[in-house]
């Protein structure tokens, strides 16, 4: 039982993940995108992306937002959601290696929800809201020098 | 001795890292301060608002169903403003359920629209909107009285029309919150008031509408939107988490004077 007991936090110290994530220096905004260029771009990507939430029973956010991101410079764009409602945000770029990632904070500034995929050129980050309020949505792009970027989200 | 040792570091093991981890990963009032903040996205739909409050209260919508308003304000910027209130009776109607209510006021939408001249990119979804109000597909009709309202915000934006945007963003922002506050005036669920504690929204809004030009600003209903938003932000940030039932009164009241008879302050009618 004494050994459990001493063994046991050495153990969970070695299984807790130790990674963190560089918020770096100030935030960016960039220049708005066209949001009517043709065939395919962010935006559409981004749709895409949060099209495939719609069987889980998730509606699509009519509005968008867009950026140029310069690499590991991470842009918060603030959101109000409600509480009992469930979100997903995805953020979408045409550059096939732009490694995006998205994260959200609530409004105090602490982390919450959590990444549910991202892939090369992709990224989706969800939560179920339990305070309706201001909450931030952190964008970063690591893979290359700059990236036209769209994020739209949904909610069920 | 050297076990309690051991199992101190064991923790502190565990622990520091997470703290170091949340410290670096939390986000400062400065950071927090300098985020973009996009009409378009930051401002949540009126489905978004109702889905939470029918989650909470389970509210008789058909109750809260208004006829049609036919007043046609002259100004683009009131033109704008019932664009916006008319898309959030939209979103009441679909909750309601009431098809023949919804087909009516996406009519008034496109008339408006025409006004604004931006009908002719909405006359298809105008066209969805009542086969799905007829077939009862309550979810495509929301899709589809979403998209009418990208449709003509991206229009207008095309038409360097943004502050229009904003006034009909704001327009349907103000119905949200008279719709939310006469449902829950009658104190029956005082948990549910907290989904109208959005003072940071009202007070971000209002901002939009101060960096208006002078000559718009000086637009009765202008100046009537702001001072609607002014009393609207001062109630909420009184009661930052519920609202009694007189200061829901107070709420709704103070919106219901501008989205029932928008007209009836305008000096030039």
């Amino acid at each position: 039982m004494k050994i459990k007991s001493i063994l046991m936090p050495l153990l969970l110290a070695c299984v807790v993940p130790l990674s963190s994530q560089e918020t770096g220096g100030g935030f960016s905004k960039g220049p708005p995108l066209a949001w009517n260029f043709p065939g395919q771009s962010p935006r559409s990507l981004a749709m895409e992306l949060a099209a495939g939430n719609v069987g889980e029973g998730y509606q699509v956010h009519d509005g968008f937002w867009s950026c140029t991101l310069s690499k590991s410079v991470p842009v918060l764009v603030e959101v109000f959601l409600f509480a009992g409602n469930d979100y997903r945000f995805s953020v979408a770029s045409l550059e096939p290696f732009s490694q995006l990632s998205l994260s959200i904070f609530d409004a105090t500034g602490c982390p919450v929800g959590m990444e549910y995929s991202g892939d090369s050129f992709c990224s989706t980050a969800g939560l179920s809201v339990i305070k309706t309020g201001r909450y931030f949505v952190r964008l970063v792009m690591t893979g290359s020098d700059t990236a036209d970027t769209c994020m739209v989200y949904c909610y069920k | 001795m050297p076990a309690r040792i051991l199992q101190i570091a064991g923790w502190l093991l565990i622990t520091v890292p997470w703290v170091g981890q949340c410290s670096s990963e939390y986000l400062t009032p400065d950071q927090m301060s300098e985020a973009s903040f996009l009409e378009t996205v930051s401002i949540p739909t009126p489905g978004e608002f109702f889905l939470a409050l029918d989650k909470q209260c389970q509210p008789n919508w058909s109750k809260l169903v208004r006829s049609s308003v036919s007043a046609s304000p002259s100004d683009r910027e009131h033109l704008a403003l019932q664009l916006g209130i008319l898309w959030t009776d939209g979103f009441m109607g679909i909750e309601a359920q009431d098809g023949q209510g919804v087909k009516n006021t996406a009519r008034d939408i496109l008339l408006l629209a025409k006004k604004l001249n931006v009908g002719q990119h909405i006359l298809a979804r105008s066209q969805s909107i009542s086969d799905f109000a007829d077939a009862g597909d309550w979810r495509r009709l929301r899709e589809e009285l979403n998209a009418m309202h990208n449709d003509i915000r991206l229009s207008l934006l095309e038409q360097k029309d943004s502050q229009l945007v904003v006034v009909a963003l704001a327009g349907s922002w103000v119905r949200q919150m008279e719709i939310g506050s006469r449902l829950l005036s009658s104190g029956e669920n005082p948990g549910a008031t907290a989904l109208l504690s959005q003072a940071e929204l009202s007070s971000r809004i209002l901002s939009s509408l101060e960096n208006f030009p002078e000559n718009s600003k000086r637009k009765a209903i202008i100046r009537q939107l702001m001072e609607c938003l002014r009393t609207s932000t001062s109630l909420m940030s009184a009661s930052p988490f519920f609202f009694s039932p007189s200061v829901l009164r107070e709420m709704a009241d103070c919106t219901a004077a501008l989205t029932s008879a928008p007209d009836a302050t305008d000096p030039k009618k």
